[in-house]
């Protein structure tokens, strides 16, 4: 139980509490967090797909209008048919719709028959009916297929994005209207655009060239290949509609599009943000989570290491203090007022060591009484468990004594092996029945033994059991005096019993203890004894009449005892005095 | 902090609403002088041989990039002095045929920047001022024989004069003084109008031209607003304010750390026309409907 290293059932206990507390805490936080995040990304990856989808759509709206407006703008250079001569009113028309359509550097109108009837331009020369030919121009001929032709984007000195549109008339005769249009307009439109804070928009035509960039500079690079990132990120879109999709962007970042299309001029509009800030609040939302995952478990650790110190202190105290009782200080406390289970451990431990205490000092009297009183009478004291049968005390007892008739000449005769041997076996017999009786062997004295029934243990029917203990010891006794004959000792036995109230307890000094009893009845018992001849059982009166007739008792002539005025009437057991042999 | 080396063909005064423009286009990049940007100016006040010198001073200064705006003398000047440091040039005309670069989507070198179209409508000049004189035959072209896009816009001018059945006669002038002999030139000889060739030194004197085409009743048409503004008949020419702003956005962008060889070279995309109707009255012109439809800007 003492134990001198009590270190690791402190780190045991602690590794116990931190794993609970943190369990307790971080799991389902961890839980809450997780499942929080989940939906969260879901939740914004569904706005961001409705955010960037509306992006596009209404830059892909203002394109078209743009586009729309333009040519618009030409279905008026074409709703008169041409006279023969110079036409000065469409001239001026001509020069005016410049002047409003920044985005247009030259017009171009074509007749009815495919000549060219009128040029202005903001860089070149105007020139009027000049007559050349442009029935066959892809222009002329796609306006009078679809009314509204817009030709391939071109860029001219290989850098500056340019496209013609062309618009027939409603009537061949009308003719056509060519404009040259410079695509950089659509940057206004395209820079306007901010998705996010850093999410922007571009447009690609069909074949995948950039048309419209936020970075006028990659539209003027007119690389295609340069724009890879780009195109892939249209396919992507293109291939979930209405779906923001990820992909990369030209640097490699993440993010995320989504596609609109510009349906006059087939062309896509895809809206972009990148990822990381597309998915802040997400990351603001795990990095919260985080933030507060480490506060718990730190707060989860310093609550165990508290309530661990706690416990611990207490423990410990407990453990040393059931160390020291063990090694028996039992006059030693354990203090505790922790006010829980505890301190009422501690209190039972209190209280278990003052019985520890006071049953040592029981065993310890008891311990130091059977090494002074007759062994059998501790033994009696120690089945009490208590000493205090031994107190004095007057009761009402048995005294019953016996000796051997012819010792003295026996023990003069005979070797003194014999004699311890002889006694030896004579006091087994008589231990025996002593014992099977309950009764109190009191003393011996060579050959003479003093027996009490009723004390110090009291038993029902005293007299009658001493009497029955006293035939026992004759029988017992008997088969030893035969032996004894046969090795020519003459011995005989003789018993006498006495009943009446005596003083009961222990006499003695401080070295030497014996239980004894004291009174007219021992000298009774004794006179009775002597007065018994070989075989005989001489009971008193009193003994006699407590029997009753459990006993056959036959009253004898009541004979002058030494030490008693009258003669004392004399009680014998069963047996007649011829019995008893000579 | 990065340094600026600003390469001026004239002064101060003469570029101010040039460099304001300037200014605006590298805020719009995200740098304001003084703060996270210093800039170091040099002005040739109009000796444009004093270019190289005074760019070759800047590159002493240790800059990190040489502006060049106001033309191709200035852009070539800032060529010869600069060697690895990048140059944001603005000019009129084709930097391809300048030999700045190599060509516009990719300019390859060290060398990017804005040209305006102001060379290229030198035409629509002489077109204009027909249009406004529809019975003179004889057209004085004012060309300043220095300027390295002179040749291109000579020839220009004269396959128009051949397309309007024009004749033109070249006046040279390199130097303020030489002004006035344009246009007693141009009444001596009987001509209807002067057509400026796109030329920054005539661009910055337009007050003075103004002046001049004033006191000697002469119609003229230059590239810059700045001349009908200070009284002169039309102007012709690219939104220098446009071209002069996204010169600062490249600048910008080249200090934050883009090479000049990926940055394509911007055309501006707005020509604009100017006519000062109190200019044309006092010359006791009447403007057709075709031109007064066609201005941007019609002063009254």
């Amino acid at each position: 139980m003492a134990s001198d290293a009590p270190k690791p059932p402190r780190k045991l206990l602690f590794a116990k509490y931190f794993v609970a507390m943190f369990a307790a805490v971080v799991v389902p936080l961890l839980v809450a967090g997780a499942s929080e995040a989940w939906l969260g990304y879901r939740d914004q990856r569904a706005r961001l797909s409705e955010l960037l989808s509306l992006e596009a759509r209404l830059a892909a709206a203002e394109i078209q209008n743009f586009l729309e407006g333009i040519s618009a703008q030409l279905t008026w250079m074409v709703h008169l048919p041409w006279s023969s001569g110079a036409d000065e009113r469409r001239r001026l028309d001509g020069l005016r719709l410049l002047r409003q359509v920044p985005s247009i550097m030259s017009l171009r109108l074509i007749d009815g028959g495919g000549k060219e009837r009128l040029f202005v331009s903001r860089i070149g020369l105007n020139r009027v009916e000049s007559g050349e030919d442009f029935a066959s121009d892809p222009s002329v001929v796609g306006a009078a297929g679809q009314r509204v032709w817009l030709g391939p984007v071109t860029f001219q000195g290989g850098s500056e994005p340019f496209m013609t549109v062309a618009v027939a008339g409603n009537r061949s005769a009308v003719g056509t209207a060519v404009a040259e249009v410079n695509l950089k307009f659509i940057w206004e439109v395209i820079s306007a655009i901010r998705v996010g804070r850093t999410g922007e928009a571009y447009v690609l035509d069909r074949p995948g060239r950039l048309v419209a960039h936020p970075d006028i500079s990659l539209v003027l690079r007119a690389d295609e290949s340069a724009v890879r990132p780009l195109q892939l990120l249209r396919a992507a879109a293109a291939a979930q509609a209405g779906q923001a999709i990820a992909g990369r962007d030209l640097d490699g970042q993440m993010v995320m599009a989504a596609m609109a299309t510009i349906p006059m001029a087939d062309w896509s509009v895809i809206a972009k943000q990148p990822l990381a800030e597309a998915l802040g609040p997400i990351y603001g939302a795990l990095w919260r989570t985080g933030i507060l995952l480490v506060a718990s478990a730190i707060l989860a650790a310093l609550l165990a290491y508290w309530l661990t110190q706690r416990m611990v202190g207490p423990i410990r105290l407990l453990e040393d203090g059931v160390a020291r009782i063990g090694a028996g200080e039992f006059g030693h406390r354990i203090h505790l007022t922790t006010g829980d289970e505890l301190e009422r451990l501690a209190e039972r431990l209190n209280d278990m060591a003052g019985e520890l205490a006071l049953s040592q000092e029981r065993s310890e009297r008891i311990g130091r009484l059977k090494r002074f009183l007759a062994p059998q009478v501790a033994e009696l004291v120690d089945q009490a468990g208590d000493d205090r049968v031994l107190d004095g005390r007057r009761v009402e007892v048995v005294v019953v004594f016996c000796d051997l008739r012819g010792f003295t000449a026996f023990s003069a005769r005979a070797a003194p092996e014999v004699i311890i041997s002889a006694l030896s076996a004579y006091y087994d017999a008589l231990d025996r029945v002593i014992a099977a009786h309950g009764a109190t062997l009191i003393s011996f004295l060579g050959d003479g033994v003093m027996v009490l029934v009723n004390a110090p243990v009291a038993c029902s029917d005293p007299a009658l059991r001493a009497v029955t203990m006293a035939c026992e010891m004759q029988a017992g006794v008997r088969q030893l005096l035969s032996e004894w004959r046969k090795a020519g000792h003459e011995l005989g036995f003789g018993v006498g019993l006495a009943m009446g109230p005596a003083t009961v307890g222990r006499i003695g000094s401080e070295g030497r203890f014996d239980y004894t009893a004291i009174g007219n009845v021992v000298n009774l018992a004794a006179r009775l004894c002597a007065s018994a001849k070989d075989g005989e059982i001489l009971v008193d009166r009193e003994a006699a009449h407590a029997v009753g007739t459990a006993v056959v008792l036959v009253e004898q002539e009541a004979r002058a005892l030494k030490g008693f005025d009258q003669r004392v009437p004399v009680f014998a057991v069963g047996a007649s005095p011829s019995n008893a042999p000579a | 902090m990065p340094v600026i080396g600003y390469l001026g063909p004239e002064t101060p005064e003469r570029t101010a609403s040039r460099l304001t423009a300037f200014r605006e286009g590298l805020a719009e990049a995200g740098y304001v002088d003084g703060r996270n940007v210093a800039i170091i100016s040099r002005w040739a006040d109009g000796q444009y041989a004093k270019l190289p010198a005074l760019a070759r001073e800047l590159v002493a200064n240790n800059v990190t990039l040489l502006v060049a705006p106001g033309g191709a003398e200035v852009a070539l000047a800032a060529k010869s002095a600069a060697g690895n440091i990048p140059i944001v040039f603005e000019l009129g005309g084709d930097p391809v045929a300048l030999g700045l670069v190599s060509s516009l989507a990719r300019p390859g070198g060290t060398m990017t920047g804005v040209t305006s179209l102001s060379v290229e409508v030198s035409r629509k000049r002489l077109e204009f001022m027909s249009e406004l004189l529809p019975t003179a035959k004889l057209f004085v072209v004012a060309a300043n024989p220095t300027s390295p896009t002179v040749n291109s816009q000579l020839k220009n001018l004269d396959a128009a004069a051949v397309a309007l059945g024009l004749e033109l006669r070249v006046v040279n002038a390199s130097r303020s003084d030489e002004f006035e002999g344009i246009f007693t030139t141009a009444r001596s000889i009987g001509a209807g109008g002067v057509v400026f060739t796109s030329d920054p030194y005539f661009a910055y004197r337009s007050a003075r031209l103004a002046e001049l085409a004033t006191r000697h009743a002469v119609p003229a048409i230059t590239q810059a607003l700045d001349f009908p503004v200070a009284g002169g008949l039309m102007s012709y020419g690219g939104d220098f304010r446009q071209s002069h702003r996204h010169t600062g956005i490249y600048t910008g962008r080249i200090l934050k750390g883009e090479k000049p060889a990926d940055l394509p070279v911007q055309r501006v995309t707005k020509v604009e026309f100017f006519i000062n109707l109190k200019a044309a009255q006092a010359l006791g012109l009447t403007v057709p409907p075709s031109l007064l439809s066609s201005a941007d800007v019609v002063i009254e």
